[in-house]
């Protein structure tokens, strides 16, 4: 009688162990120990703002905090090249596109080492698309059988192979057809050594810089 | 004599012929598909509207019904769509952007491309692999351990109290004193070894609490949208700095905004590959995933633009630091040279990702002290002068983190 109980008690604690153990991917990340020492008092990057506190709308300006988290029109980060000068076409329009023609890479040409980064830098960013031979054949395109609905421009023969520079900044900075924006992933300096490192492939003269670009915040 | 030989010859002229007339047919449907490859699908897919029309079905539409209108469309667009409306309409849908002149086209080679358009629109659409091999999990043996001793101690337990009484029998048999038997709430040795398994249990679980506190290994929360990385960094390669470049450059591994997600999925709209099976052993709608962030960034994939401003994907931070602790991404990619997966798995096998490494201070300092950093060709550690000429002079084959500073409290903690 009284084994029977034990053995009863034993496998029951058995199944609820087993229970409580297996229940899946965990999706709860748990407490801490010290919540102020673990959470940052200050805003910390991607935080939400407190809506109390801050608002992003400059009539509430004298009632709370305005903050909008954009840089001032015209702000250049330390050590950045002065930004592309030309604006975005509005819909429909194409004047800045063909104005883009006339602007220069302001980069001098680039040493052995600098053309190694851009080279990762375009491997990173553009070959996904336009392929590391620049063939237009990337994985995602992989000769239409890739998940890319629309061939990349292969960038050794033409319309690329023409290209000015400056257009080719102004498709890289705003977009052009399917291809979207690269601003928010690649400074400005880092765009012109991509397409510095493009021209290179494609076999043209590099421009020649009139003077080395100054760093504009370099202190004296 | 002559008859037999002439026959002969005669039918393998034929032959040849038939032979030539075959591959000649087919070099040409190759060519249609090269030359709308190589010319048309930058701007044009057949099932899809893109910076142009989609071309399925391109003859039942408007004036294309006659050939020598898509021909005159294609060799001269500008001219066209003076003299047609619809050709005039079609512009004004798209923004005004005319297609380019493609004058150095033949008839033929026009008729090409849309015989290859024809067949690509009438192909039909390929069943999707048959039943793709289910993840079964790894088997866990623990619980069977488990009962097995659960049922060892329980015979063990039986077992002792048999002996008891069989020696108690032969004490009644040789007229030794018996004992009356205890109950066991009141017998020591059962009372004891009791509070010794209790708080040998309650140690284990209580220190095993506390050391897991505030630590998050495999914490593995369901994002806003079900963003494979398995897809997206596994099968078809994205690098993970493509959206992660903040790695490279400073102390965050930046989560990247819509619009990066944008820059492929404004052409990509659905999901072609094996079906993705979620945790719970359901098969995702990965469609309907990437209409969410459609939702999100305020495109409308049926003009292809912008219908309004988008709002940024409130993703879960799963690898997280506690504040006292300073970590900076650029120092072990960058002067380091540390793989991502070093620190958070094999990423690009997960769908869902979960935390791979603990992240506890134990754990950074057991590979601050076992990693040597690269410190040849390095200008980050060009100052370490002593450890150079060591390593000149071979004192030395390599230099740990731990070797410079690596370990020390405040590098991390300030």
């Amino acid at each position: 009688m009284r084994s029977k109980q034990i053995v009863t008690l034993g496998l029951v604690t058995v199944l609820m162990a087993a229970v409580s153990c297996s229940e899946g991917p965990r999706r709860n990340p748990g407490s801490v120990y010290m919540p102020d020492m673990a959470y940052s008092r200050a805003y910390e990057t991607y935080a939400q703002r407190d809506t109390n506190k801050f608002t992003t709308n400059v009539s509430d300006a004298d009632i709370k905090i305005y903050y909008d988290a954009t840089p001032v029109a015209g702000t250049v980060k330390r050590g950045e090249i002065t930004h592309f000068p030309i604006t975005k076409d509005s819909v429909g329009s194409t004047t800045n596109y063909e104005a883009s023609k006339a602007v220069t890479n302001p980069l001098p040409e680039m040493n052995e080492k600098e053309v190694l980064e851009a080279g990762r830098l375009y491997q990173v960013n553009c070959g996904i698309c336009h392929g590391s031979k620049m063939d237009g054949n990337g994985p995602l395109y992989n000769g239409g059988n890739g998940p890319f609905p629309i061939a990349p421009r292969n960038l050794l023969i033409d319309p690329v192979l023409s290209m000015p520079a400056g257009q080719m900044m102004y498709s890289v900075t705003y977009g052009k057809n399917m291809m979207g924006s690269y601003a928010s992933q690649l400074s400005t300096k880092q765009r012109w050594m991509i397409i510095q490192y493009i021209q290179k492939a494609q076999g043209k003269n590099q421009p020649v810089a009139t003077a080395a670009v100054a760093d504009t915040t370099k202190k004296q | 004599m002559n008859q037999p030989k002439l026959l002969l010859r005669r039918s393998l002229t034929a032959c040849l012929i038939v032979v030539s007339l075959l591959i000649g047919d087919k070099l040409f449907a190759q060519d249609g598909k090269a030359l709308f490859q190589a010319n048309c699908a930058a701007c044009h897919a057949v099932a899809k509207k893109l910076t142009g029309p989609a071309l399925a079905g391109v003859e039942s539409r408007g004036p294309w019904s006659d050939r020598k209108k898509i021909y005159a469309w294609v060799h001269n667009p500008v001219a066209f769509a003076k003299t047609d409306t619809y050709a005039a309409d079609l512009m004004k849908q798209f923004n005004g952007i005319v297609m380019t002149a493609f004058p150095q086209f033949s008839e033929k080679e026009i008729d090409a491309i849309i015989d290859y358009i024809n067949a690509e629109a009438n192909k039909k659409p390929e069943t999707p692999a048959a039943g793709a091999p289910a993840n079964e999990p790894a088997s866990d043996n623990s619980l069977l351990f488990g009962i097995l001793a659960i049922v060892l101690a329980v015979v063990g337990l039986i077992l002792l109290r048999v002996n008891s009484s069989l020696k108690r029998l032969n004490d009644e048999r040789e007229g030794r004193p018996v004992f009356a038997p205890l109950p066991a709430y009141r017998n020591k040795t059962i009372i004891a070894s009791g509070i010794i398994l209790l708080f040998l249990l309650g140690g284990y679980f209580l220190v095993q609490g506390a050391v897991g506190l505030g630590r998050t290994k495999d914490y593995q929360p369901e994002q806003p949208i079900y963003y494979s990385h398995k897809v997206h960094a596994g099968i078809n390669q994205v690098n993970c700095l493509y959206c992660h470049g903040g790695a490279m450059e400073g102390k965050h591994a930046n989560i990247p905004s819509v619009n990066v997600c944008m820059n492929c999925h404004m052409g990509i709209s659905e999901y072609k590959g094996a079906p993705i099976i979620k945790e719970d052993g359901s098969k995702l709608d990965a469609n309907a995933e990437i209409q969410k962030l459609y939702s999100y960034s305020g495109w409308d994939p049926a003009t292809n633009s912008y219908k309004n401003a988008g709002k940024p994907i409130e993703w879960i931070k799963i690898h997280a630091l506690p504040d006292h602790v300073y970590f900076n991404h650029s120092q072990h990619t960058k002067a380091g040279g540390v793989q991502c997966q070093t620190c958070h798995g094999e990423i690009q096998n997960m769908n869902e990702v979960k935390q791979f490494a603990d992240l506890s201070m134990g754990w950074c300092i057991n590979c601050h002290r076992t990693t040597a950093v690269k410190f040849k060709d390095n200008g980050f550690y060009s100052i370490y002068e002593k450890f150079h000429n060591d390593i000149k002079n071979g004192k030395m084959d390599s230099v740990t983190v731990e070797n410079i500073g690596g370990t020390e409290c405040q590098k991390c903690h300030y």
